[in-house]
């Protein structure tokens, strides 16, 4: 078991070190250029040489930009609006979670009862509706995002507090005279956040593919930047010319989400039907 | 049970009204139907008595009880772009939609079935773990990749099916085998867990112990507990079905209601949004209320809790 614990572990790791190379380290290369465009040499296919004898490492798009310089770039973006849709959305939720379970009462009858409702339109439906309506960008997307996915860590921080309130140390404050608010920040918080924190690192893998597909659908990043998503849907239209186009972002989507996936489900036990229950919500 | 049922119904009812107001909600913040509605140049004469015409000078509690009883009569409003009724443009995509995810659905569970017991039955660890890092690879690539890749193999280089479109089986395939395997991964590995812990149940040993065969035990004993558990997820994971449902029917361009939704965005056109996204939650909500009362027959726990 621990053997095996390992090999995956390993496996996990190095996809998240190719992932992280290419965001970090491609940027300070001195090629690095997501945005020329240069007609003359577009659709190279990778380790191509153009008209113009320069290199294109993983080849160019249609419009002659390089490939990796724009893998690359949105790498970053796709991790910047995964990060800070986990932060918020991990903020809110362990928030407001913990107010439902340590309050209960109406106050939980009516924060569960919005989980519920939202859990009632399909995730990627309820983001192209708002959307729709509060407009694209990166910054607008992260929030969008990050507003959209507080119900996984509410539930789980609720039901955590549900338990933990009943403990002694809780008890024994609050005969003590401690507010609730103490009571949360000091008892109830450090309890939660390891838990938290593995349901967001799973959490980010879907939160970047969430992000791509807006953009594939082109509801999320707008162009001239480019995002995996958006680089999957530009691509197929050239499917057949330059199939390239559209694999290497899906690659790199593949590497980030099972490197996360993998990692993460090292953290919780195979067989824990709860967990997987909540993943699949 | 009819107490329990009676009850399933209320609250399903309740989340449709607050996916209703959720949603007008939505259409307030899009900003002034009547602007849009009329073209640029029109005066704010013309936009006044066409705000008058449509009610929106009347105070907000009226205009939502308006838009909750139009809404009950089926009403959403009027395609700014086509000028019909946005609901029967969106009516007339669901089959297409109830095509695709019922076949993935079935597919995925088929697949899910025979696959886990076969593993199960075979006894080999090795065969085990290859199906379940297949599983897990295939659930870490996302819808639209996978579509492409399947696409990429099976249309572009096979030539053998379609890339596009709905019409005979051929058209169903790709895309029905690409939503079936997002689900898959997670029911095989649902599935082999359930199974996992039945396994260490004490009927399981009774049954051994008074010499039943190996085969035997898994289908006639585990397998009808192993499957309730997945019988909750795949309502759980409606959802995420009709949800991959929007992105399957962009990429195989098939005319379904998600496809509609996405067109309809890029064309500001709202009324047809929401009366896409109130009906494909309404299908999510009703089968979700199935499956609970089908789980409350199969386990009489179930309709205490």
């Amino acid at each position: 078991m621990i053997g095996k614990l390992t090999v995956s572990t390993t496996i996990s790791l190095l996809l998240l070190f190719g992932v992280l190379v290419l965001v970090v380290l491609v940027p300070l290369l001195p090629g690095y250029d997501p945005y020329t465009q240069n007609l003359m040499s577009g659709l190279l296919p990778p380790g191509e040489v153009s008209p113009e004898g320069q290199m294109y490492l993983l080849g160019s798009d249609a419009l002659g930009r390089d490939a990796l310089s724009r893998l690359a770039l949105a790498g970053r973006i796709s991790l910047f609006i995964g990060l800070s849709a986990v932060l918020l959305s991990l903020v809110v939720g362990v928030f407001v979670g913990l107010i439902a379970g340590f309050f209960r009462g109406w106050i939980e009858n009516v924060i569960m009862g919005i989980a519920d409702l939202q859990l009632s339109i399909p995730r990627v439906l309820l983001l192209i509706a708002v959307a729709a309506i509060l407009g694209t960008g990166v910054l607008k997307l992260a929030i969008v995002l990050g507003l959209t996915s507080w119900v996984v860590y509410g539930r789980v921080a609720r039901a955590m507090a549900l338990s933990l309130r009943e403990r002694e140390f809780v008890l024994s404050a609050t005969t003590q005279g401690a507010t609730a608010a103490w009571n949360i920040r000091k008892h109830l918080l450090p309890n939660v956040v390891p838990q938290m924190l593995i349901v967001g690192s799973y959490e980010l893998g879907q939160i970047v593919v969430l992000e791509a597909a807006l953009s594939y659908l082109g509801l999320g990043v707008q162009p001239p930047l480019p995002s995996w998503g958006l680089m999957v849907s530009e691509g197929q239209t050239y499917l057949e010319l330059d199939p390239w186009l559209s694999v290497l972002p899906s690659i790199t989507l593949f590497m980030l989400v099972a490197g996360v996936q993998i990692l993460s489900q090292s953290f919780t036990a195979e067989n824990d039907m709860s967990a997987e229950i909540v993943k699949a919500q | 049970m009819a107490y329990f049922v009676v009850r399933r119904t209320l609250q399903s009812f309740l989340t449709v009204l607050g996916v209703v107001t959720v949603t007008f909600f939505l259409v307030r913040m899009a900003g002034d139907p009547a602007v849009l509605l009329l073209p640029v140049e029109a005066s704010d004469e013309e936009i006044a008595r066409l705000r008058t015409a449509l009610g929106l000078d009347q105070s907000w509690i009226v205009q939502y009880l308006k838009f909750l009883a139009n809404a009950l009569t089926g009403d959403f409003g009027v395609s700014l772009r086509q000028r019909t009724s946005a609901l029967g443009l969106v009516l007339d995509r669901v089959p297409a939609t109830l095509e695709l995810a019922l076949s993935a659905f079935v597919l995925g569970m088929v697949l899910a079935f025979g696959i886990g017991l076969a593993v199960r039955l075979s006894r080999s660890r090795k065969l085990r773990t290859i199906i379940m890092w297949i599983a897990l690879a295939r659930q870490a690539i996302p819808v639209f990749s996978f579509g492409l890749i399947l696409i990429l193999i099976f249309s572009v280089w096979l030539r053998w099916l379609p890339s596009l479109g709905r019409g005979g089986i051929e058209h169903l395939v790709l895309p029905a085998l690409t939503l079936a395997t997002y689900e898959l991964a997670l029911y095989l590995r649902l599935f082999n867990a359930s199974l996992a812990v039945e396994q260490r149940q004490d009927y399981v040993r009774t049954a051994y112990s008074k010499g039943q065969g190996r085969t035997k035990v898994i289908l006639f004993h585990m397998l009808p507990n192993a499957l309730l558990p997945l019988v909750t997820v795949a309502g759980i994971n409606l959802g995420l079905l009709l949800g991959g449902t929007v992105v399957t029917e962009t990429v195989f361009s098939w005319p379904g209601v998600g496809r509609l939704i996405v067109q309809s965005v890029s064309q500001r056109d709202y009324p047809v949004i929401i009366a896409g996204v109130f009906i494909i939650s309404l299908i999510f909500v009703m089968v979700n209320l199935i499956v609970d009362v089908i789980y409350g027959f199969l386990d009489p726990r179930v309709r205490v809790a």
